[in-house]
């Protein structure tokens, strides 16, 4: 047989990645389009492979009546929107405080960095002993002078807060990274010119600065948002959804369908609802960032 | 010059790969078979006394047991039942909590039908562990394991604090005898507070109910006993919840839901370090006896739960449980019988060590009692150990033996007990909501 030379280079070419390709076939795609198929099923992981019933759509219809699915939905849609949020201002200006007027910038964007880089699980137990009534967010409120702290991670109002607000916290340094490396390239010229007009700096800051970041806070809000939609370790190791579900996120009811009932077919129909739903906020987010990003 | 090197490499992993396989050929020798256990229990508090034991007495029969430990939550069933479905590497394996996952694993032929053995080796199983217990252990009609263990639930108690405050340690007594005793047992403030009670809530309110209802409703205590829906509202546990909120909420003589949560405190941390008087669950009796982890010299003894009212049945909740099986696709089948019938019969003794009691009448109670108080007999009450814990006699045993939708029940009862607890709900409210979302699961 005679291979085309162009033939032969794409096949050299493929046999290269093959090992890799193998990986994500049988890790990936496969299990993707496993779980797709199975969401129209009701099956139970114990029933064994095959052993299963086709309902059509229903996993898709029953989920909106379940009360634990519902509330795991307001609560991530919560979650996120709140930490991407407060991620983005707080890391705007601090960068731009860091960038422009500060001695030891590397050292604090380190510091502010090392969350990012710690390992999810320690900072979520150090997180539990810093909420507990003896520890010491609990006790720098009582020595503010408030003396009832709420008990965060037990309380039903304030656990979420806790809990967003630690995702604040671990999420800073990496947008805060990402804003101060943008910040190194603006155009120097404009904000001379700008000086030179007559601008303050609180005025560069709203009319320049925001206005060239905004392909950067564009991406950013498009990661961050993404993985608070998949938030999922914090809650099963300080608060396994509770009190009540008022921590329950989406991914961890997932997993508690999955490994706890054995629904493994609702749990995919659930899982492809979030990732409609992330689809659907991407590409909503990727249409509408015509009015707004600047490149 | 390169070119010797070349060849030296070369003959160098040759040699290194002929040698590889020759020493794996000496190891492995051909007459014995090797079988896999798998069960959830730490390899030190028993399993590895078991598998010595066999591996001694069945070294001339050629049959030798190899052990893999896998944790017993979500995660380490899921594991064993993954290499149960793929077919390898596990011989012989233990469930846990009740029927419920034999009986699924039995649906998905993850464990083989043990009645021809039985009926080869002419062994009546109800005569070896009693009708009860295979009674429950059968699915459909038919035995897909044996049940080796019973275990009957009871309160602990750090019986040198009830001495030194005078009360006598309880044999039965009612929620309100209960209550008061938790009452005067507790002392002190913020974090040297000593407390009457633990009721370990962060593991969940499930089972807090399940041992204090049961006493009076039976193990079947979560259902009506017409079975198509549940009875969560049934006085008996709103008592019991009533009980619970008044010691954490209104006595202060146990640490509130929301301090265990977010203190994450446990029953070792709260009664080993002599912070609890009385906890929940005797499950932690192989920490009680572990005195190199858990340092302590205080006197631990076991006491039955507080019933509701005096009078009428008063049920022990009792599991027959730790369900070996066998797994249809093991390649050995005839040598994990051999195991699995010793085991049940006589190896399941050396568990003593770790807390866990032998079922069969044909164990030797005298080495269960012996390797039970090994070197811990200074700090466990030995009468109260052998009354409600070893010995199966006198008691008015009951299990548990419907499981339908379980797991969601359970959750909705979490659910609503944390509100009644954090006093969103009172308890009858609370109680009321879980019947009614616990009924949707079952219509």
């Amino acid at each position: 047989m005679v291979f085309s030379k162009q033939l032969r280079k794409d096949l050299t070419g493929y046999a290269f990645i093959l090992p890799n390709m193998l990986g994500v076939l049988l890790f990936f795609i496969l299990p993707i389009i496993f779980s797709l198929v199975i969401s129209f099923t009701d099956w139970d992981f114990t029933w064994g492979i095959g052993n299963w019933n086709w309902v059509r759509l229903e996993n898709y219809f029953q989920i909106w009546k379940d009360q634990w699915f519902v509330r795991s939905f307001i609560n991530t849609v919560v979650l996120s929107i709140a930490s991407v949020t407060f991620i983005i201002l707080f890391a705007i200006v601090f960068a731009t405080i860091i960038d422009a007027q500060c001695y030891g910038s590397i050292a604090i964007r380190l510091a502010m960095f090392m969350p990012k880089i710690s390992n999810i699980v320690a900072v979520s137990i150090i997180w539990v002993m810093m909420y507990s009534p003896w520890g010491p967010v609990t006790q720098l409120l009582k020595t503010l002078g408030i003396t009832n702290p709420p008990k965060f991670l037990g309380s039903y109002t304030w656990a979420l807060p806790a809990i967003i607000f630690m995702m604040i916290w671990s999420g800073i340094g990496y947008a805060v990274m990402i804003y101060s490396a943008a910040l190194q390239g603006l155009p120097a010229e404009v904000y001379e010119a700008a000086k030179i007009d007559g601008a303050g700096p609180i005025r560069c800051f709203f009319t320049l600065t925001i206005h060239f970041l905004s392909p950067t806070t564009f991406f950013l809000i498009v990661t961050t948002l993404i993985s608070m939609f998949q938030l999922f370790a914090p809650i099963q190791l300080m608060t396994k959804g509770g009190p009540g579900s008022s921590t329950s996120v989406m991914v961890y009811y997932i997993y508690t369908s999955a490994f706890s009932f054995y629904k493994m077919g609702y749990a995919s129909a659930m899982s492809w609802i979030l990732f409609l739903l992330l689809f659907l906020v991407t590409l909503f987010q990727w249409n509408y960032q015509k009015r707004w990003v600047n490149y | 010059m390169k070119k010797y090197l070349v060849f030296i490499l070369i003959l160098l992993l040759l040699g290194s790969f002929v040698f590889a396989q020759g020493s794996g050929e000496a190891k492995k020798d051909k007459d014995v078979t090797i079988l896999h256990l798998w069960m959830g229990i730490p390899a030190e508090n028993g399993p590895q006394d078991v598998v010595d034991a066999f591996n001694r007495e069945f070294k001339d029969k050629g049959i030798r047991v190899e052990y893999e430990r896998y944790v017993n939550d979500d995660q380490g069933n899921l594991k064993l039942e993954t290499n149960l479905l793929s077919g390898s590497e596990v011989d012989v394996y233990a469930s846990y909590g009740g029927l419920t996952r034999v009986a699924k694993r039995a649906e998905a032929k993850m464990a083989l039908d043990l009645t021809p053995y039985l009926q080869q080796d002419n062994l009546v199983p109800e005569d070896i562990f009693g009708e009860t217990a295979i009674a429950l252990s059968r699915v459909d009609g038919v035995l897909y394991s044996l049940p080796t263990t019973l275990t009957k639930t009871s309160f602990l108690i750090n019986k040198t604090m009830f001495d030194e405050a005078g009360i006598p340690v309880p044999e039965t007594w009612t929620y309100d005898e209960f209550r008061a005793i938790a009452k005067r047992l507790t002392k002190g403030e913020g974090l040297d507070k000593v407390y009457g009670m633990f009721w370990n809530s962060t593991q969940n309110f499930y089972e807090m109910q399940a041992r204090l209802s049961s006493r009076t409703l039976g193990g079947d205590w979560m259902y009506d006993p017409n079975g198509r829906e549940t009875q969560l509202n049934h006085p008996v546990l709103v008592k019991t919840l009533e009980l619970i909120n008044n010691t954490m909420n209104v006595d202060g003589s146990a640490p509130s839901h929301v301090d265990t949560v977010t203190q994450k405190l446990t029953m070792e941390n709260m009664f080993l370090s002599g912070r609890a008087a009385i906890v929940v669950d005797n499950f932690i009796i192989r920490s009680v006896k572990d005195l190199e982890q858990y340092p302590h010299d205080f006197v631990t003894a076991f006491v039955p739960q507080p019933v509701v009212y005096e009078g009428g049945d008063i049920y022990t909740w009792a599991q027959y449980g730790d369900q070996l099986s066998i797994n249809p696709k093991s390649k050995n089948r005839d040598a994990a019988w051999e195991f699995l019938k010793w085991y049940a019969t006589n190896g399941v003794q050396y568990m003593a060590i770790g807390g866990r009691i032998g079922l069969a009448n044909t164990l030797d109670k005298d080495s269960v009692v012996g390797r039970f108080f090994k070197g811990v007999d200074e700090i466990i009450d030995i009468e109260s150990a052998k009354r409600h814990f070893i010995y199966n006699v006198g008691d008015n045993l009951t299990s548990t033996t419907i499981f339908t939708k379980a797991p969601e029940i359970q959750k909705v009862m979490n659910e609503e007990c944390e509100a009644i607890m954090t006093g969103r709900k009172t308890p009858l409210q609370g109680l009321s909501d879980a019947k009614t979302r616990a009924d949707e699961f079952l219509k």
